[in-house]
């Protein structure tokens, strides 16, 4: 129950983040920050994939809707929420995941997370630019897009897990 | 059957991972081609009212510089006033004038929601249906061009931005150059591209583009930008153009929409050409 309230008041702030400030910042150079796939990477690990996809889907369409980009962050969500079972799986430790950690860069290490996490990453914003720019001609464009993007993002997420996922450790 | 139900087990979560991308791909290019409906995107009543309000907000942030702008604007409009005119001749009658008919007419909006940073970019404008306005308008700023209406909504509009894809703005070189189309290459908000000149043409830095208006959206004569550098397109005899645009499309606030009152007269004029010719 306190994990429902906890993870409900996420995805909203999640929302909020993403459609009223990272949105909103111009960085220029093709470089926009992602916070959403976080949402999903820090799901409990026994998360069911069916609930992963749909609140993929959820998080994505409901973002879509106030930045016009009609169903593309849905859609890369979804593909990092069907994706992050597999690689959970090819990643996971001698002993198996600890059911009273979650995937954070402190239950779990940092090496773990950039590696799992930027898999995950990199091919859901692939995913995403590839089907907004759609030309095999831009395929540069596409390039220079996610290396900006994973960049900032990759700053943005970095920050987050040092200050606001940090607690679990002191206690 | 059997066989059937082991196959849909096996594969479910591939057959949900399908369904869902292919809604959201559905959406995506529904909006982008077909645009039916202002559900899920800015220009919805809900959510057009939630970034209004936010737009109010964040206004302030750039209320200096648009002042600017409008003043700028305003004082040069004023110089075109009659008012400001002495006349030297004084009708005793009145002629009803049929030399000059009206053809644009240009209804002001606010732009409450606008992205620069992606491949197709669109800005949301806080008037529609009920403001008269209809797909396929221009949409222009005191600086130059901005867009086209994109799609209706009863209360709030999305106006596609220069910023895209498939713009293909057709504009002139100079006040009486060669033509050519205006594209975006999505790499950087204050540069466009134009093609279609001849590489034979002589073309000078600092020239202004201006609009064509040869399908009558856009009216005639409005700056795009200035050229700042042009390279040979490769295996073909055309200059890739490099265009500063006279706006900044990233702090716009205030645009108008351009209601062309001829635009169905050409139009129609236009379908009688046989196809063949085109």
């Amino acid at each position: 129950m306190k994990n429902i309230i906890t993870y409900s008041a996420l995805f909203g702030l999640f929302f909020c983040l993403q459609v009223f400030v990272f949105n909103r910042l111009e960085i220029g150079f093709g470089a926009q920050i992602f916070i959403l796939p976080l949402f999903l990477m820090i799901l409990p690990f026994d998360t069911n994939v069916f609930g992963l996809m749909a609140l993929g889907f959820l998080l994505g369409i409901s973002v879509d809707a106030f930045s016009n980009t009609f169903g593309l962050n849905a859609s890369s969500l979804v593909l990092f929420a069907y994706l992050r079972p597999i690689v959970f799986e090819s990643f996971r430790p001698r002993e198996g995941y600890d059911p009273l950690k979650i995937p954070t860069a402190s239950d779990m290490g940092w090496d773990w997370f950039l590696v799992v996490f930027g898999i995950l990453f990199v091919s859901s914003l692939l995913w995403y630019f590839v089907w907004e720019i759609f030309r095999f001609a831009e395929i540069l464009l596409v390039l220079r897009n996610l290396f900006m993007s994973v960049l900032v993002s990759a700053v943005a997420i970095s920050i987050s897990q040092f200050f606001f996922f940090n607690e679990r450790k002191k206690k | 059957m059997q066989n059937l139900f082991a196959f849909l087990r096996r594969f479910r979560v591939f057959i949900f991972f399908t369904a869902l991308q292919f809604i959201c791909l559905f959406f995506y290019v529904q909006f982008v081609a077909y645009p039916k409906s202002v559900f899920l995107s800015t220009a919805s009543g809900v959510n057009g009212r939630i970034q209004k309000w936010e737009g109010s907000l964040t206004n302030h942030f750039f209320l200096e510089e648009n002042n600017r702008k409008l003043r700028l604007e305003n004082a040069q409009l004023r110089k075109r006033v009659f008012v400001n005119f002495y006349k030297h001749d004084r009708p005793t009658h009145r002629i009803k004038d049929t030399l000059y008919e009206q053809e644009y007419s240009f209804i002001p909006a606010e732009i409450i929601h606008s992205s620069s940073a992606r491949r197709n970019n669109y800005f949301t404008i806080n008037i529609g249906e009920i403001q008269g306005i209809k797909k396929n308008m221009a949409v222009i700023s005191p600086n130059g061009v901005v867009g086209i209406v994109f799609k209706v909504g009863k209360h709030f509009s999305l106006v596609k931005s220069v910023l895209t894809q498939d713009i293909n703005l057709d504009v002139i070189v100079g006040k009486d150059g060669p033509h050519g189309l205006l594209k975006w290459d999505g790499y950087n908000p204050r540069i466009g591209i134009v093609t279609g000149v001849s590489s034979d043409l002589n073309i000078k830095k600092n020239k202004a583009i201006y609009t064509l208006g040869a399908s009558g959206i856009f009216p005639k004569g409005l700056k795009v930008g200035t050229i700042v550098s042009k390279s040979r397109v490769e295996d073909q005899a055309l200059w890739k153009i490099e265009v500063l645009f006279s706006e900044d499309y990233r702090t716009l606030q205030s645009v108008y929409v351009v209601n062309s009152l001829l635009q169905k007269e050409l139009h129609s004029l236009q379908l009688e050409i046989p196809e063949e010719l085109e």
